[in-house]
């Protein structure tokens, strides 16, 4: 017999209620289920005896409440299994069985059907951070915005973040949407009546302050060159003035014959304190804006003397920074030996400044560093020449956003008389200067949080209207059309209408009040919170938990038409909107929160690779940009060509750049632009396990282990439960100084049965993946630190330190699956999952359909979960496939 | 120039007693300021509630002090106090010092300063983003409980560049400079125009939450329990939010706290750094003893100090220079005259704090104050092993906490440890493990 969903042979622990009070719903089990039960399973479970902490005889003559469905499912679950009764007792007969088994599911079944009546299947849940965060950017057609840090982190349930059980909030949570959205309107808010000139103009990395300061020792010296000639005379300093030297200055060292020749060679990466930036550029407004970056690469001789032609490429990642350092990475592309120009086209927010960043090359830290790069006869160096800028690039003037809020009314600048009186009126103590271009995140709701007790520092208009009753509810009524999700209805326009008219009438002015209105509208429920009715989702509630799901954010314009028509109840239309929605580079939205919370790659950053043991890994922005990225854009290629569900397992391509490739030591992929590469069949790669962001997010940065590695392919790849640790047991941690690997351990620790019964089922996949160390990079050895005893390795790091490890034990990574399969190594491991497509599929469409739905998936799911597989099946699971069939799925079209 | 050895400061409350004067509030009730504790009784809703107060002033000198002179050599109860500490000896019971602790992951040297209240990693790095500081998580908890939720206060900070507080969405707060700007805020009562602009804010507040909460209400109507329970949870949000208003209104309605002082005079010259240090220090007590507020950060930018003025004289060179000496003999012995008046002027502020009596408290008793710095060691730009002081507050103190100085324990648990004593309900903060270990309260 088949086990539906597998589960491991556990002791039951005590079972907390997940669900808040209990009903009075409930199902008296059947004649039958106390007859047999009292037959097969009592003799162990019961009240004296309590076998596993279960006792059926008090169980079975309760209804099957809420409280006890758990127990009930996972009853059914273990005599499906065969696993119950036990070997060692009699066994139960199949007609017997049967009939159980069917008791116990009618059962369970219309104890769920009684607990859903009330609410459905889903409860209806608020935005999460992410949600919100693209809700707010598409409204005000302001991508760049980032807002999720802003709020608190949503509660996790069933593994996403999309559960209305979980999603609570909060006076701190409510105050923080309110001030975010506050935040968000004046930023889409203009600062100058006139459309801004764009400028077009180039910046020489001669000009540039901060690529011509804080220099010192060799390594960190920025180099004034000529083409390949350093100009050594510039770089001369006083003697007694250490840490500062001469800047060539504009006009006075540059020869203009020379001026495209002249360039600042750098050796090393951009880092604290040799921070490279165009610095005399910074965006006059937030707009879009075309960057083009003139350089080339070059090698440095080994006394720092000479200069000559570039050996190879260098990636270079590009930053847009503001004040203090705040950074937001804008792109990568490669400079070559020979000059070129490259070219970005990107968001940038006014006042923004454009650092560079030659990421392969050291940063180095104090005290004392070295360069890992270093070759006999030199090392390689980027040559930066210039930076030109055009921008602000505008299709529409005022900009969509500001279009949203305020049509084309006539607007005042705030550095006009008019603001300046305001300020001067309402202020009167206030003397600062209003230059800071960073918006000021307290004003309406300041009064909550007055800690910061000061004016309007943002230099955005002011808006006039001749005619403020007629225009708030123009305005007023446009934007809600736009923000909701559902039509508005004239109760709630005039819910909104009469705060603005308050407001106005309270002496705020026009500006102020329709911006409390707006502020309002995107901290009401209405906006916040999905509104399905139990039962059968109408057109707005399909639209609104389609477009959550493919896009992760709010229904478009053609989603919203289709939904006022009702057309998107047609099985047919639906379906090409599913196409057309994963055909969007919206999709990718999907792509990253799907993943951000199926692998964990929200938390990639959560640890360190250890600064003595792993050198190579330090402060390596690069390597960590692109393990995220690899694992994002390999999704996005299942779901594009529709590929199917045993690529999770395995496939015979990677998408990486050269960061990565040099990470799995794969040759000839060079620059920081991601390919598909073609793998051959010796390659431990392919397929999401051996992705480094997986086995990133599995080790903790100093060690990985077996358990917990073994324990996330479990139940992320193969959606099998694991029970959490008890919490008696200590933890089992690595020993880095090499006295005993981790299997010794575990050895030891699975030696005892109590043990064994699960790590036997954890463990092996975990010992496949011992072979990649805590960044992804394969290891036929442990490293230890320098007390061990084995070979010592030293070794420069990314960060310029010097560091010593020691080679330690050798890594066995065989094991037996619980089966007994045995493998050797990971690609043996990788045959055996191939095998597994069904439950490899099951989880996938588990997974899809709590990120859908935002709810779990019960035992009453299980047949529609599994006509979803069925459905699949002749596209052999095609991952684009399992997605279209969820949205099919009832489970999808209901509540 | 002044020196800080004489009391040339405004506030000489620790040696010339302060006259009483009356100050009227409500039904008239005429109090003093030494007598400041039974004022304070019926504008603080937390005392109301009949719960002790707990306040935190935290500071960081992010150029640290020489380890060699700062670390006590052995641990417990019974350590040897350091040469440095040795100037706190009078206070030896009343703080906790500690080695071998960090922020895990804050790395980067100088850009630390800005995380030594979020802990947030790698300030240096391409993708950084700073996170919520310590002291904003406080006033989004406590900040209604009285008229300012926090002051962001700093010496000689580079504007826009450094400061101790930021929100929630990683934006700086500024730091306020000014001395006396800070005492017209607190004691100088606003002008009506003022106060009737703050209020019709807060009215504005007030409005946005009372339409919310109506569509929460009329949305509620006909739902399933499920779904009504998460309105209903929204619309207690709006309620708590509310109230948070409300009692921002009412301190609008009170008249400022008075005290028989000057207003003070900010010194001028950056080079006064010791006299600003010691300005910030009194009007932190000041705020806390007029409960004006609770929560208080201070960043002490040494590292933009040019050669600044120790016992009369200025020293050599500019402070950040000094602190990387290279171990030139001259270089450390001015760095130590400096770090000891920084020792000197910490004293000074607990003996303040503990001069003051709240209830059966010392003022001190109730306040945590934080000492500490980004760098463990200026000269090699490290952020491991950062001298930490942690007085008062309510926790048992008097002695030398160590942990491993190789691998070193999070920092961020004494900060977990601090929100607890403030009653505010978490266990976590950044990349905290737990609450303090060794650390206990009284």
């Amino acid at each position: 017999m088949n086990t539906y969903y597998p589960h491991f042979r556990i002791v039951f622990l005590s079972l907390a209620c997940c669900f808040p009070a209990l009903q009075t719903t409930a199902q008296e089990p059947s004649a039958t289920v106390i007859k047999l039960i009292d037959q097969h399973c009592a003799g162990c479970h019961n009240a004296n005896t309590k076998e596993g902490n279960l006792d059926l005889q008090t169980l079975v003559k309760q209804p099957v409440s809420q409280n006890a469905l758990e127990i009930w499912v996972k009853i059914h679950d273990r005599v499906q299994a065969g696993e119950m009764p036990p070997p060692e007792q009699p066994k139960i007969g199949d007609s017997e069985s049967n009939s159980l088994l069917n008791a116990i599911g009618k059962a369970i079944i219309e104890a769920e059907r009684q607990m859903l009546v009330d609410s459905g299947r889903a409860i209806n849940r608020r935005l999460n951070r992410y949600e919100y965060e693209n809700a707010i950017r598409d409204l005000l057609s302001l991508p760049y915005l980032e807002i999720r840090q802003s709020l608190p982190e949503d509660p996790i349930s069933h593994g996403f973040n999309k559960s209305g059980e979980a999603l609570d909030v909060s006076h701190v949570q409510l105050s923080r949407y309110l001030r975010t959205a506050e935040n968000a309107l004046r930023e889409a808010i203009i600062r100058q009546t006139g459309l801004p000139k764009p400028i077009r103009q180039r910046f020489y990395s001669w000009d540039q302050l901060k690529f011509t300061r804080g220099n010192g020792p060799n390594i960190r010296k920025t180099y004034p060159v000529l083409g390949y000639e350093i100009q050594t005379a510039l770089n001369v300093r006083p003697a007694e003035k250490s840490g500062s030297f001469i800047r060539p200055l504009p006009g006075r060292h540059s020869i203009p014959s020379r001026r495209d020749e002249e360039a600042v060679v750098m050796v090393s990466s951009t880092y604290e304190h040799v921070e490279i930036q165009y610095d005399q550029f910074r965006a006059p407004s937030s707009g879009r804006y075309r960057l083009k970056f003139a350089g080339y690469t070059v090698w440095m001789s080994a006394d720092y003397t000479e200069l000559t032609s570039g050996r190879r490429t260098e990636p270079i990642t590009i930053y847009a920074d503001s004040p203090p350092r705040k950074l937001r990475r804008l792109g990568h592309f490669d400079f070559h030996p020979k000059t070129s120009v490259q070219e970005l086209e990107v968001w940038l927010k006014a006042g923004e400044t454009i650092r560079p960043d030659a990421s392969r090359l050291v940063r180095s830290r104090p005290p004392q560093f070295q360069n890992p790069l270093l070759e006999e006869d030199g090392m390689p160096g980027v040559a930066y020449q210039w930076l030109e800028v055009e921008g602000p690039i505008h299709e529409d003037w005022p900009p969509p956003g500001h279009q949203l809020l305020f049509g084309s009314l006539k607007t005042t600048e705030s550095n006009s008389e008019e603001y300046q009186k305001f300020i001067a009126e309402d202020y009167p103590n206030y003397e600062r200067g209003t230059s800071s271009t960073e918006p000021n995140p307290l004003d309406i709701l300041d009064g909550i949080y007055n800690a910061h007790n000061r004016p309007p520092a943002r230099g955005h208009v002011s808006v006039e209207s001749t005619e403020p009753i007629v225009d708030a509810e123009r305005l007023l009524r446009n934007f809600m059309t736009q923000a909701h999700r559902r039509p508005v209805s004239d109760n709630d326009l005039q819910r909104f209408l009469t705060l603005i008219h308050e407001s106005l009438a309270n002496g705020h002015s026009f500006t102020e009040s329709m911006l409390a209105g707006y502020t309002a509208v995107l901290g009401s429920p209405e906006f916040l919170y999905h509104h399905a009715r139990p039962g059968v989702l109408d057109a707005h509630a399909l639209a609104e938990r389609l477009s959550f799901f493919l896009w992760n954010s709010p229904p478009d314009e053609t989603l919203r038409s289709l939904a006022v028509s009702g057309l998107l109840l047609n099985s047919d239309i639906l379906s090409q909107q599913v196409d057309r929605m994963l055909d969007d580079p919206k999709s990718r939205r999907f792509v990253n929160a799907f993943l951000d919370y199926w692998l964990d790659l929200r938390n990639m950053t959560a640890s360190d690779p250890d600064s003595e043991l792993y050198p190579e890994y330090q402060l390596d922005d690069a390597l960590v940009e692109s393990m995220s990225e690899e694992t994002q854009l390999y999704f996005q290629e299942l779901i594009r060509g529709d590929l199917s569900i045993r690529h999770v397992v395995d496939s015979d391509f990677i998408i990486i750049n050269e960061r990565l490739a040099t990470l799995y030591e794969i040759e000839d992929v060079l620059g920081a632009g991601f390919r598909p590469v073609e793998l051959d069949d010796s390659s431990p790669r392919g397929g999401l396990m051996t992705q480094a962001s997986v086995l990133k997010v599995t080790a903790n940065g100093t060690t990985s282990s077996p358990v917990t590695r073994g324990a996330w392919v479990m139940e992320r790849l193969l959606g099998i439960h694991v029970p959490p640790p008890p919490p008696s047991v200590q933890a089992i941690e690595s020993d880095i100084r090499g006295a005993s690997t981790i299997r010794e351990q575990l050895a030891l620790h699975r030696s005892h049965q109590s043990c064994n019964v699960c790590h036997s089922q954890i463990d092996p996949a975990g010992f496949a993946l011992e072979n990649f160390d805590v960044m992804g990079a394969w290891r036929d050895q442990y490293r230890t630190t320098s007390e061990g005893n084995g070979v010592l390795v030293s070794g420069i790091g990314h960060n310029g330190f010097i560091n010593r490890y020691r080679l330690g034990p050798s890594v066995n990574a065989s094991g037996t699956l619980p089966d007994g399969q045995g493998f050797k190594d990971i690609l043996d491991l990788k045959q055996i999952l191939l095998t597994k497509e069904h439950l490899l599929a099951r989880n996938m469409v588990n997974q899809l359909m709590v990120f859908a739905t935002g709810a779990p998936n019960r035992f009453s799911d299980r047949e529609k979960l599994e006509a979803i597989i069925e459905n699949s099946k002749p596209r052999h699971y095609g991952v684009r496939t399992l997605i279209r069939e969820v949205v099919k799925s009832s489970l999808f079209l209901n509540k | 120039m002044k020196s800080p050895t004489r009391s040339s400061g405004p506030y000489t409350t620790n040696r010339k007693p302060l006259s009483r004067r009356s100050l009227l509030r409500g039904a008239g009730v005429a109090l003093s300021l030494p007598l400041l504790n039974i004022m304070r009784a019926p504008f603080s809703s937390a005392a109301k509630a009949g719960m002790k107060p707990t306040r935190m002033l935290a500071i960081c000198n992010n150029l640290g002090l020489l380890p060699e002179h700062f670390f006590p050599q052995d641990d417990g109860f019974d350590y040897q106090l350091s040469p440095y500490l040795e100037l706190l000896s009078k206070h030896r019971n009343d703080f906790t010092v500690f080695s071998g602790v960090s922020h895990p992951d804050v790395d980067g040297g100088h850009p630390a300063d800005n995380c030594f209240l979020t802990a947030a990693p790698h300030p240096a790095s391409g993708r950084f983003k700073n996170t919520i500081s310590l002291d904003q998580l406080m006033a989004e908890q406590i900040g209604h409980q009285t008229r300012f939720p926090s002051f962001t206060l700093g010496v000689n900070v580079q504007e826009g560049v450094r400061s101790l507080s930021w929100t929630e969405s990683g934006v700086m707060i500024p730091c306020d400079q000014s001395a006396a700007e800070l005492f017209t805020r607190m004691f100088i009562q606003g002008t009506a125009q003022e106060t009737k602009q703050q209020v019709r804010k807060l009215e504005l507040g007030q409005s946005i939450l009372d339409t919310v909460a109506g569509q929460a209400k009329s949305l509620s109507q006909n739902l399933g329990k499920g779904d009504k329970q998460r309105l209903d949870q929204y619309f207690n949000s709006v309620r708590q939010l509310e109230k948070r208003i409300e009692a921002s209104k009412a301190w609008e309605s009170q008249p400022k706290p008075k005290v028989n002082l000057p207003v003070p005079l900010d010194p001028e010259s950056p080079g006064d750094y010791m006299e600003k240090v010691r300005l910030m220090y009194e009007i932190s007590r000041l705020a806390f003893q007029t409960d004006s507020t609770r929560v208080i950060t201070l960043m002490l930018d040494s590292v933009n100090s040019p050669a600044i003025e120790v016992e009369g004289r200025a020293v050599s060179d500019g402070y950040h220079n000094l602190s990387h000496h290279g171990r030139s003999e001259d270089k450390l012995r001015q760095l130590e005259v400096i770090d000891k008046w920084h020792m000197k002027l910490l004293a000074e502020l607990f003996g303040g704090l503990k001069a003051f009596n709240e209830d059966d408290d010392t003022l001190l008793d109730r306040t945590m104050v934080l000492y500490g710095s980004n760098l463990g060691n200026a000269h090699a730009h490290t952020c491991l092993n950062l001298p930490t002081i942690f007085a008062g507050g309510g926790f048992k103190h008097g002695q030398h906490l160590t942990f491993d100085t190789t691998r070193n324990y999070p920092l961020p648990n004494l900060f977990v440890s601090m929100l607890q004593q403030m009653n505010i309900a978490t266990d976590k903060f950044a990349s905290s493990t737990g609450t303090m270990r060794g650390l206990q309260t009284i």
